[in-house]
C-alpha cells in the first residue's frame, strides 16, 4: 500500500495529457478493439490473483510497484535496515498481451522509478534512479521473475526460489540473496484490498516469510547481514482519493511467529483502516476497519514515530517505535521509511511507511 | 545638545540635502549592484552556453558503428550514467535536440544549473527524445535527416567503468566561442570599473555640496573649541551610518532590477540556453555591501586626494595646463602602449584629464563667448552657463563619462554582433558539413563529387585540419600552429574578408603559390603579406609565401590556410570534413552516394544555418545585457545631474526670479532658462562624443588585440550619437521644467552673496 | 494730486497659517504722486514686503483695486490673471525699479553688465550706465563682480540699476538694512537725491522711524497682523 504520489511525476515529462480514467466496472471495457483507445483498468471486488503472471508487470494498470523491506542484523548483532522498491508508473495503458513499441522511438508510455535504502546505527542512506519503460534498461518479468533499472536487479538465482538482489549507490551498496518460502500471502478480498469506504482500492499480495542472507557496503565497510524480509507486489489505477492526506502502513513481524500488515489512509475527521492477520499456524485473516485501532503517539504535525496499534480480537496490542534517526526518502516525493521494533503484547520488528505528513 | 547633535541639525533644517545624498548612495548603490549582478549573470550564461556545446563527453562503439538504442542500454546495465542525445534536423524547426529526462537524472544534481534539458521541455531545441525520434522516423523518406544518437556521459570518472566495445570521446554541439566570450566579459569588467567611478563622482558631488553648506556650523563649532579632528571624526561616523542604512536598500533595489531585467531578456530568448539564466543566481550581500562602502567612503572622505578632488570640483582658471599635458600623454600612451596594464593607465589617465577639463573647457567657451555678446542678457546667460559649468562638475562629468561609455559599448556591442555575424556566415558558408568518418578515404568523395553533374562547380571542397611546426630562419623548431587546407578553392571561401592579400589572392592560393596566415599568427609572429614561411607539414620542411591575412575571431591559435594539393603525402591528418552547399541537388543524394562509397551506414551532417543561429542567439543575450547595463549606468547620471541642478537651482532661485522682478515675462525668463539647461547638457554631449569614440577605439583595437591577439573591426554608429543627443536635450529640458518651478515659488533673499548661497559666480 | 502715480484702494491681503488664515493687509488704501515719498514702517512681519511685493505684481492681493499710471488692477474685475501678468511684467521691466535689502545684481555679472543689463531691459540705451554709476561713486569698481565689492557698493550698484531705468515708482525694502550706520546714511541720501531730482516715486520700507521721517508721506502698518 504504498507510493501514491507518483502520479504526479509524469505530467513533467513531454508533456503528456492526463489520462482519463475508465468509466464503468473494471475489466468489462476496451478489450475487444485493439484500435479504440485502451483505457486503464480498476481493480475492484471480484478481482482475482494470478501467479506467476502477477509478478510481472500490469501494462493496463497506472501503477504497480515491487517493494521490499527486510530488518536484518549484522554479524555483531546490531539491526540493520533495508528497502528496495521499484514502480512502474503508466502514462498510456496498453493490453497485458500488446506487443511493446519498438524501442528505437524512445517511448513514453511508462517511467520507471526505483528507490534503495539502507538504516543502520541511527544512518539513513538513499538513492533514486528514474528511467524510461520499454527502452529496456527498466522493466519487469513473470518469468522467471525479474525486475531491473539500470544496474539494480532483483533476479531468480538458478530456479530454486532463490532470488538474488542488487543495488549499488554512489558510496554505498549491497548483494543479497532472498530464500521464498510460503505461498504469498493475498489482502483484502482475495487480493483486492480496498483504499475507502466507497469501494476503489488496488491488488496487493505478499510475501512475508523470506530469509535473507548477503553483504551490505557503507563506504569501506562491508557487513555480512542476516535477517527476514517481506515483499509487496500491488497494483492499480487509482488510489489516493479526493480528500484522503496519506497514509501509515506497518509491516511487523511477530516472535510468537505471527505477522500483521496493517494500514489506514487519513482523510478529514477520520481514516480508512484495513489489514491483514497472518498467523504462524493457519489462514490469514482480513481485518475490517473495526477490527483495527492505529494511533500516534507523538503529534500529528511531524512523522508520527510511535504508534499504538490494536486487534482486540486477537489479542494484539502493540507500541511500534522507529529508532533514533531521521528515515525520511529524499527523493522527487519524500516520504518515511524506517525499520521499527515492536513491544507490547508481542515483540518483534517490522517496517513503517509515513507519507502525506508535509516534510 | 550634543556635538553630534549640532552637526546633525544641518539635515534637520535641509532634509532635501539629506534625502539627495540619501538617494544618490542608494541609486549608485543600486546600479553598481544591478551592473555587477547582470555583469557576472553574462559572464553565467557564457559559461553556461559553452558548458551546454562544448566540454562533454560521449560514449562511442570502438567498432565506429553509430551507438543504438541496444548500447544504451547496455551501458545503463552496466552501471554507467549516459544519456541519450537525439539530434534531428527538422526542415521545419530547425536543429531538435530529443533528451531522456529521466535518464538524466543520474546526472550530477549539483550541476543542475548547466543541464538545460533538467526540468520542463518546453521547446526547441530541447525536446523529450521520444518526440525527437518521433520527427526522424517521421522523415524516413529523406534518411539524412533522420536523427543522429550520441551518449552522453555524466561525469570525467564515469568512463572507469567502460565496458569494452565502447570508448569516450568528446563531444561538442556548436562552434567554439569561448575566446570571444572571454573577451567580451573582459569589456564587461572594464565598463563596471567605469560605472564604480561613475558612482564615485556623483556620491562626491552631492557630498561635496552638503559639506559647502555646512562650512559654517563647522567654522562655529570650531570656534566653540572643537577640534577639527573631532569634527572630522563625527563626519566620518555620520557617512558611516548614511551610507549602511542606504546600501542596504540599493543593494536590494539593484538586484530587484537586475532580475526583473534579466528574467525580460529570458524570456525574450526562451528556447535557446536560457531557461535556467536567472535562476538560482542570488549572489552574496558581501561583496556589493562591502564595495560601496568603500566607494562612499572613497567618494566622501577623499580628501587625502586633496588637491585632485579640488580640481575635479573647481577647475580653476589656468589650470588646465597639467590636466591637457596628462590628456597628451594618455592619448599617446594608449597609442604606444605594448601591454595591456599601461592601456588601463592609459584609459584611466585620460578619463581624469578629461573628466577635469570638460567642465573648465566648456566655462571657459561660456566666458568667451560671454565676453564678445552684446546683449547684456546673452551675456548674462553665458556667464551663467559658466557657473552652471564649474558649479555642477562632479555630475557633469559623470554624465560625460556615461554616454562615452554608452557610445563605447553601443559601438563595440554593434561591432561585436556584426562582426560575429559576418563571420559566422564566412565561415559557414556552405550549408552543410559533413564529418568524413574514421578511416574513410575522403579522396574517394572528392572524385565522387567531381563526377556529380549537377554539382556546380566549387560549391563544395574537403577540409583537412591538423598541425604543422613553425621554422625559424635558422632551422630550428618554433610552435605549433593549425592546419586548415582546403581543396578544390572555390566561392566559398573566395569571399572571405581579408586584411591584407597580394593582387588575386585566392587565384595564386589555388596555385599552390603560397598560404594565408589568420590574424593571430600574423599578429604574433610579426609575420606580414610577402614574408616566407617555413613550416614543417609532415617530416620536412617547406618554405610558403605569405599571400594574406585573414580574420579568424575566437581562435587562441595561430593557424595557416593552404589548398589541399599542398599538403606532402605524410601530413598527418588529424580530422577531416566536407563543406557541401549541394545546389540543385539533394542532399540525400550527395549522402547516400557518400555512404555508398565510404560504405557506412550513418553519416554525421551538420546543417552550418542552425549552428549560425545558435551561436548568434548565445551572444545575443550577452550583448542585451551588456546594452542593459550601459543604459542603466546613463539614467543615474542623469538623474544625478537632474538631482545636482535641483539642488544648485535651489540655491539660486533668488537670482533667476531677479529677471522676473526686472519684468521679465515669466515665460521669456523660463525660455532664459532652457536655453542655459539645454546649453550644459548639450555641450557636456558634445565633449562625452570624442571621448566615447576613443574610449571605442581603445576597447576594439587596443585592448582586445593585447588581450587575445585579433583585433575587431572599427566602425563609428551616428545613429546612436543622435540617441545621445536627444537624451541629452531631454535631461536639459527636465532640469529646465525644475527650475520653473523654481520661478513660480517666492524664494527667500539669500543672507549674504556669499558662494554658499548661490551667488558664486 | 494733479499727477497721480499710484493709487490703492481696498487692499486685502491674508496668509494661511495651518487653519488659521492671518490677516496681513486689511482694507488699506493710498496714494503717490509724481515725485513723492512714503515711508511704510511696521515690525517684522506687519506686511511691509507683502506690501511692496503686491504693488510691482510679483505677489496677489486677495481684493483690492490698483492703479499705476494708467493701468487698473481690481481684484472684482478678474481679467485674465496672464493679461494682468504681462502688464505687471511691463510695468516692472520700465516703470518700477524694485530694491531689496541684498541680493539685487546677478552674481556672474561685473557691477556695470548688471547696470547694463537692467537699462536694456527697461529699454534705455546703455551709455549712460557708466555716468549713472560715476554720479554713485562707484565708476571705477565697474568691472568688478558683486562678490569682489562691499555691501554699501553693491547697493550703491543696485540704485545705479534702478535709476538707469528711468522709473517712474522705486520701491525699496529696507534698501541700507544691511549696511552701517555711515554708510546707510551716504546710499539713503543718494536715493532721496536722485528720486527729488527725477521726479518719480518712491515707496521705501525700513524700520528706521528717523528715516521713514524723511519722507513726504508716512504709513505705519502697525505691530501685529490680525488673527
Amino acid at each position: 500500500m504504498k507510493r501514491l504520489f507518483w502520479l504526479v511525476l509524469l505530467p513533467v515529462l513531454a508533456g503528456c495529457p492526463e489520462q482519463q480514467e475508465p468509466a464503468g466496472f473494471a475489466g468489462l471495457a476496451g478489450v475487444a478493439d485493439p484500435e479504440a483507445e485502451v483505457p486503464f483498468l480498476q481493480p475492484g471486488p471480484g478481482d482475482r490473483l494470478s501467479f506467476p503472471a502477477d509478478f510481472g508487470p500490469h501494462p493496463q494498470h497506472r501503477i504497480e510497484w515491487w517493494y521490499l523491506t527486510a530488518n536484518l542484523e549484522t554479524a555483531e548483532g546490531d539491526p540493520l535496515g533495508l528497502q528496495w522498491t521499484q514502480f512502474r508508473q503508466a502514462i498510456k495503458p496498453r493490453l497485458a498481451d500488446a506487443v511493446p513499441p519498438d524501442s528505437g522511438g524512445w517511448p513514453l508510455e511508462a517511467a520507471w522509478m526505483a528507490h534503495a535504502a539502507v538504516s543502520f546505527n541511527g544512518q539513513h542512506y538513499f538513492a533514486e534512479k528514474l528511467a524510461r519503460g520499454d527502452v529496456g534498461h527498466a522493466g519487469a518479468n513473470a518469468e522467471p521473475p525479474a525486475v531491473w533499472l539500470d544496474d539494480w536487479q532483483l533476479s531468480e538465482l538458478s530456479g530454486n526460489g532463490t532470488w538474488r538482489l542488487q543495488v549499488s549507490a554512489d558510496n554505498w551498496s549491497y548483494d543479497l540473496s532472498l530464500q521464498i518460502n510460503g505461498e504469498p500471502v493475498a489482502h483484502g478480498d482475495q487480493g483486492f484490498s480496498a483504499k475507502s469506504a466507497s469501494g476503489e482500492g488496488s491488488m496487493y499480495f505478499s510475501l512475508v516469510d523470506i530469509q535473507i542472507e548477503g553483504t551490505v557496503t557503507l563506504g569501506d565497510r562491508t557487513l555480512a547481514v542476516s535477517g527476514k524480509g517481506w515483499f509487496d507486489r500491488e497494483w492499480s489505477s487509482q488510489f489516493l482519493k479526493t480528500g484522503q492526506q496519506g497514509w501509515d502502513w506497518f509491516a511487523l513481524h511477530l516472535e510468537s511467529g505471527d505477522k500483521l500488515m496493517a494500514f489506514q489512509l487519513r482523510e478529514e475527521g477520520g481514516a480508512f483502516r484495513s489489514g491483514t492477520w497472518i498467523p504462524a499456524r493457519g489462514e490469514p485473516v482480513a481485518l475490517t476497519p473495526g477490527q483495527l485501532r492505529m494511533t500516534p503517539i507523538s503529534g500529528p504535525d511531524s512523522y508520527p514515530r510511535q504508534w499504538q496499534l490494536e486487534v482486540p480480537d486477537y489479542g494484539v496490542s502493540l507500541k511500534v517505535s522507529a529508532p533514533a534517526g531521521d528515515y525520511r526518502n529524499t527523493g522527487l516525493y519524500p516520504y518515511w521509511e524506517s525499520p521499527v521494533a515492536v513491544s507490547g503484547s508481542h515483540s518483534g520488528v517490522g517496517y513503517m511507511e509515513l507519507t502525506g505528513y508535509g516534510n | 545638545m550634543t556635538l553630534l547633535a549640532a552637526l546633525f541639525s544641518h539635515y534637520r533644517r535641509h532634509p532635501l540635502q539629506l534625502l539627495a545624498l540619501a538617494t544618490m548612495i542608494v541609486l549608485a548603490t543600486m546600479l553598481w549592484t544591478g551592473v555587477h549582478h547582470l555583469t557576472s549573470q553574462a559572464r553565467a550564461s557564457l559559461d553556461q552556453s559553452e558548458s551546454a556545446v562544448a566540454e562533454r563527453q560521449q560514449v562511442t562503439r570502438a567498432d565506429g558503428e553509430p551507438v543504438s538504442v541496444r548500447d544504451f542500454v547496455a551501458l545503463r546495465r552496466a552501471g554507467l550514467c549516459v544519456m541519450p542525445w537525439l539530434e534531428v534536423a527538422s526542415p521545419g524547426a530547425g536543429r531538435i535536440v530529443g533528451v531522456d529526462p529521466l535518464a538524466a537524472a543520474c546526472f550530477d544534481r549539483s550541476a543542475k544549473d548547466n543541464e538545460p534539458w533538467r526540468g520542463e521541455l518546453d521547446g526547441a531545441p530541447f525536446v523529450d527524445i521520444s518526440e525527437a525520434a518521433g520527427l526522424a522516423i517521421g522523415q524516413k523518406g529523406q534518411k539524412d535527416s533522420q536523427g543522429v544518437l550520441s551518449l552522453l556521459l555524466s561525469g570525467p570518472d564515469s568512463g572507469s567503468a567502460l565496458p569494452s566495445g565502447y570508448r569516450i570521446a568528446p563531444f561538442t554541439v556548436g562552434p567554439d566561442t569561448g575566446e570571444l566570450g572571454e573577451s567580451f566579459l573582459l569589456n564587461l569588467d572594464a565598463l563596471g570599473m567605469l560605472v564604480l567611478l561613475i558612482s564615485a563622482l556623483l556620491l562626491r558631488s552631492v557630498y561635496l555640496l552638503g559639506l559647502a553648506q555646512r562650512r559654517d556650523s563647522f567654522a562655529l563649532l570650531h570656534r566653540f573649541g572643537v577640534p577639527g579632528r573631532q569634527i572630522n571624526r563625527l563626519l566620518l561616523l555620520e557617512i558611516m551610518v548614511l551610507a549602511l542604512v542606504c546600501i542596504v536598500p540599493g543593494v536590494w533595489l539593484g538586484r530587484w532590477l537586475a532580475t526583473g531585467l534579466g528574467s525580460g531578456f529570458g524570456r525574450a530568448l526562451e528556447g535557446l540556453f536560457d531557461t535556467p539564466l536567472y535562476a538560482g543566481q542570488d549572489g552574496g550581500w558581501l561583496v556589493p555591501v562591502a564595495t560601496m562602502l568603500a566607494v562612499v567612503l572613497v567618494a566622501c572622505l577623499a580628501d587625502v586626494l586633496r588637491p585632485l578632488a579640488r580640481r575635479l570640483s573647481v577647475a580653476g582658471r589656468g589650470q588646465s595646463l597639467l590636466p591637457a599635458l596628462v590628456l597628451l600623454a594618455g592619448i599617446a600612451l594608449s597609442v604606444w602602449a605594448s601591454a595591456l596594464a599601461w592601456l588601463f593607465v592609459a584609459v584611466a589617465m585620460v578619463f581624469v584629464a578629461a573628466g577635469i577639463l570638460a567642465p573648465f573647457l566648456i566655462a571657459r567657451l561660456a566666458d568667451w563667448r560671454a565676453g564678445g555678446e552684446e546683449d547684456p542678457l546673452s551675456r548674462w546667460r553665458h556667464r551663467e552657463l559658466s557657473v552652471l559649468a564649474r558649479r555642477l562638475a562632479l555630475p557633469l562629468v559623470a554624465l560625460q563619462f556615461a554616454m562615452a561609455m554608452v557610445l563605447a559599448v553601443q559601438a563595440l556591442v554593434t561591432t561585436f554582433e556584426s562582426t560575429f555575424d559576418q563571420w559566422l556566415v564566412q565561415r559557414l558558408e556552405a550549408d552543410y558539413y559533413i564529418e568524413v568518418p574514421e578511416g574513410a578515404d575522403a579522396s574517394l568523395a572528392v572524385d565522387w563529387l567531381s563526377g556529380q553533374q549537377e554539382l556546380a562547380a566549387g560549391l563544395w571542397h574537403r577540409v583537412i585540419r591538423g598541425q604543422a611546426t613553425l621554422m625559424n630562419s635558422v632551422g630550428e623548431s618554433g610552435p605549433v600552429v593549425d592546419v586548415f587546407a582546403l581543396g578544390p578553392i572555390g566561392p566559398l571561401v573566395t569571399g572571405w574578408q581579408l586584411f591584407e592579400s597580394v593582387g588575386a589572392p585566392w587565384q595564386s592560393l589555388a596555385e599552390g603559390q603560397g598560404l594565408m596566415v589568420n590574424e593571430q599568427l600574423a599578429r604574433r609572429q610579426g609575420v606580414t603579406v610577402g614574408d616566407t614561411l617555413s613550416l614543417k607539414l609532415g617530416h620536412k620542411a617547406i618554405d610558403f609565401p605569405v599571400l594574406a591575412v585573414y580574420p579568424d575571431y575566437g581562435r587562441p591559435a595561430g593557424e595557416i590556410l593552404i589548398p589541399a594539393s599542398a599538403l606532402p603525402t605524410d601530413f598527418e591528418t588529424g580530422f577531416q570534413s566536407l563543406s557541401i552547399s549541394p545546389g540543385t541537388l539533394s542532399m540525400e543524394t550527395v549522402t547516400s552516394g557518400l555512404k555508398q562509397i565510404w560504405d557506412v551506414e550513418q553519416l554525421t551532417v551538420r546543417d552550418n544555418r542552425a549552428i549560425e543561429s545558435l551561436a548568434s542567439a548565445i551572444f545575443d543575450q550577452t550583448f542585451l545585457l551588456t546594452r542593459a547595463m550601459t543604459v542603466l549606468t546613463l539614467i543615474l547620471a542623469a538623474i544625478a545631474l537632474l538631482l545636482m541642478g535641483w539642488v544648485f537651482f535651489s540655491t539660486r532661485a533668488w537670482y533667476f526670479r531677479l529677471l522676473v522682478v526686472w519684468g521679465l515675462p515669466r515665460r521669456q525668463a523660463a525660455t532664459q532658462l532652457t536655453r542655459l539647461s539645454l546649453s550644459l547638457t548639450s555641450a557636456i554631449a558634445l565633449l562625452a562624443l570624442p571621448l566615447g569614440v576613443w574610449l571605442t577605439w581603445i576597447l576594439v583595437h587596443r585592448i582586445n588585440p593585447l588581450a587575445f591577439g585579433w583585433s575587431l573591426p572599427m566602425a563609428v554608429y551616428p545613429r546612436f550619437w543622435l540617441e545621445l543627443g536627444v537624451l541629452s536635450v531631454l535631461v536639459g529640458l527636465s532640469i529646465a521644467v525644475l527650475m520653473r518651478r523654481q520661478l513660480n515659488s517666492p524664494a527667500s533673499a539669500p543672507e549674504s552673496a556669499s558662494a554658499l548661497s548661490g551667488g558664486e559666480r | 494730486m494733479v499727477d497721480l502715480l499710484l493709487a490703492v484702494r481696498g487692499l486685502n491681503k491674508q496668509f494661511r497659517s495651518g487653519t488659521q488664515s492671518v490677516s496681513v493687509l486689511s482694507d488699506l488704501s493710498l496714494q503717490l504722486g509724481r515725485g513723492e515719498s512714503l515711508a511704510l514702517t511696521g515690525r517684522s512681519g506687519s506686511g511691509k514686503s507683502t506690501l511692496l511685493n503686491i504693488l510691482c505684481g510679483l505677489e496677489k492681493p486677495d481684493a483690492g483695486r490698483i492703479q499705476v499710471l494708467e493701468e487698473v488692477f481690481d481684484s472684482r474685475k478678474p481679467a485674465g490673471s496672464r493679461q494682468a501678468e504681462a502688464r505687471w511684467a511691463a510695468l516692472r521691466r520700465r516703470q518700477i525699479g524694485v530694491v531689496f535689502q541684498e541680493a539685487n545684481l546677478m552674481p556672474a555679472l561685473s557691477l556695470l553688465d548688471n547696470v547694463r543689463l537692467r537699462a536694456r531691459l527697461a529699454g534705455q540705451a546703455d551709455d549712460k550706465c557708466e555716468d549713472w554709476m560715476e554720479r554713485l561713486g562707484i565708476g571705477e569698481l565697474a568691472d568688478r563682480y558683486p562678490d569682489q565689492v562691499s555691501g554699501g557698493q553693491r547697493q550703491r550698484a543696485a540704485l545705479a540699476m534702478v535709476f538707469a531705468m528711468k522709473p517712474a515708482l522705486i520701491l525699496a525694502d529696507e534698501p541700507t538694512g544691511s549696511l552701517d550706520r555711515h554708510t546707510a546714511e551716504a546710499v539713503t541720501r543718494q536715493l532721496f537725491d536722485l528720486q527729488a531730482r527725477h521726479g518719480c516715486g518712491l515707496i521705501l520700507a525700513t524700520h528706521d522711524a528717523e528715516l521713514a521721517t524723511r519722507c513726504n508721506h508716512h504709513l505705519d502698518l502697525g505691530h501685529q497682523p490680525e488673527t
